[in-house]
């Protein structure tokens, strides 16, 4: 057999066994998935937030992608240094006195940005509980709970 | 912090450097160097800082790596009006990562004094409960001294005294609430003379409001 032969040879098995591996398992998982058992201690998964929680969504994101598609009603403090912070800061105290609860989220799981701005605003001490949202923006997105966003099926 | 990493080859000897800025410093920077320990080349993808505020080189623009060949990543962090500290994270995506898990993530923490330095920063009264003063204290963490030099509140359902315990190093700002019976908040500002411009005005907060179900339970 040639080298094109054997090349097709190792194709054919290579699809083979893909194809079995997905029938078999199913297509790889791409949504974003929360194990509340994984968490860290300040981090919560997006299902465990009640229905009716009075809860002020704080976008850590650049103020550009939080004006194209932040949660509805959510504010913008992020740490760009050509941001006001202390804008941010009493634009959260007038908001934070009417809630319970304070959850932060940036652009996914990766994004530590949500974390420093939580801490900003526990340092506050406004008394309302403050969390960063595991997987961020991805897992609010998949839910269809930011604007121009509907949920995954 | 000495974390080391190494990813598809790629070693870093240090994926978190700790830096103590100046008060008036305007921007830091950060070298991660990096080395291909295996014995493939390495393509690095994307990088990215995810802030407006970081500005990321591979020196010489270089992107693929032979083995043993050592490159550098550059992070140039603009302070801002930034005191504290603040992490910034740099990350790197290789040869068949996915888009969202890239293989290397960088840490750059920036210690920055806090100056001017308000300790609590928020006062806090019970919807209806007594009208108690309460006191921020403002300590100068500066060699040469800082002096309030003005202060304001912006609700006249508060009313704040500034009182100078030592020129130039402590004051205490005295809130006195004057109503009690309806939710509030007040927003304190307080000017200084700090020459570093992103220390002189802060800002405390007073608010008038019902216990939250934590602070009932925490009550005695």
């Amino acid at each position: 057999m040639n080298v094109w032969g054997q090349l097709a040879v190792i194709s054919i098995i290579a699809l083979a066994a893909a194809g079995g591996t997905w029938w078999i398992k199913g297509p790889p998982a791409r949504v974003l998935a929360c194990d509340p058992a994984t968490l860290k201690p300040d981090e919560l998964c997006l299902d465990q937030i009640a229905a009716g929680t009075d809860v002020l969504w704080v976008d850590a994101r650049p103020r550009s992608e939080w004006e194209k598609n932040g949660v509805e009603g959510s504010v913008l403090w992020n740490l760009d240094p050509a941001e006001d912070a202390q804008a941010f800061e009493a634009e959260v105290a007038v908001r934070v006195a009417v809630v319970s609860q304070v959850i932060v989220y940036c652009g996914d799981e990766n994004c530590g940005v949500s974390r420093q701005v939580a801490g900003r605003i526990r340092a506050l001490g406004m008394g309302a509980g403050v969390f960063v949202l595991h997987g961020g923006w991805r897992a609010l997105s998949e839910a269809g709970r930011v604007r121009n966003s509907s949920p995954d099926p | 912090m000495m974390a080391s990493l190494q990813a598809a080859g790629l070693d870093f000897p240090h994926t978190l450097k700790e830096i103590h800025a100046p008060a008036d410093a305007k921007t830091i920077t950060a070298d991660f160097e990096f080395t291909n320990l295996s014995d493939k080349a390495v393509r690095v993808v994307k990088y990215d800082a995810a802030c407006s505020c970081m500005a990321v080189k591979i020196k010489g623009g270089k992107l693929r790596y032979g083995p043993g060949e050592s490159g550098l990543v550059r992070a140039d962090f603009e302070m801002g009006n930034f005191s504290g500290t603040v992490d910034k994270v740099v990350s790197l995506w290789l040869d068949g990562d996915p888009a969202d898990k890239p293989s290397v993530t960088l840490t750059v923490r920036v210690h920055i004094p806090v100056l001017v330095m308000l300790e609590p920063k928020t006062l806090k009264w019970e919807l209806h409960g007594g009208k108690d003063a309460q006191r921020i204290r403002i300590t100068m963490n500066d060699v040469k001294p800082i002096r309030v030099t003005a202060i304001s509140s912006s609700s006249p359902a508060f009313h704040p005294e500034l009182k100078t315990i030592e020129e130039g190093k402590h004051y205490e700002l005295v809130i006195t609430p004057t109503e009690v019976d309806s939710p509030g908040l007040g927003i304190f500002r307080i000017e200084t003379d700090c020459v570093v411009e992103r220390h002189r005005i802060q800002q405390a907060f007073g608010v008038v409001r019902k216990p939250t179900p934590a602070e009932d339970a925490a009550k005695p």
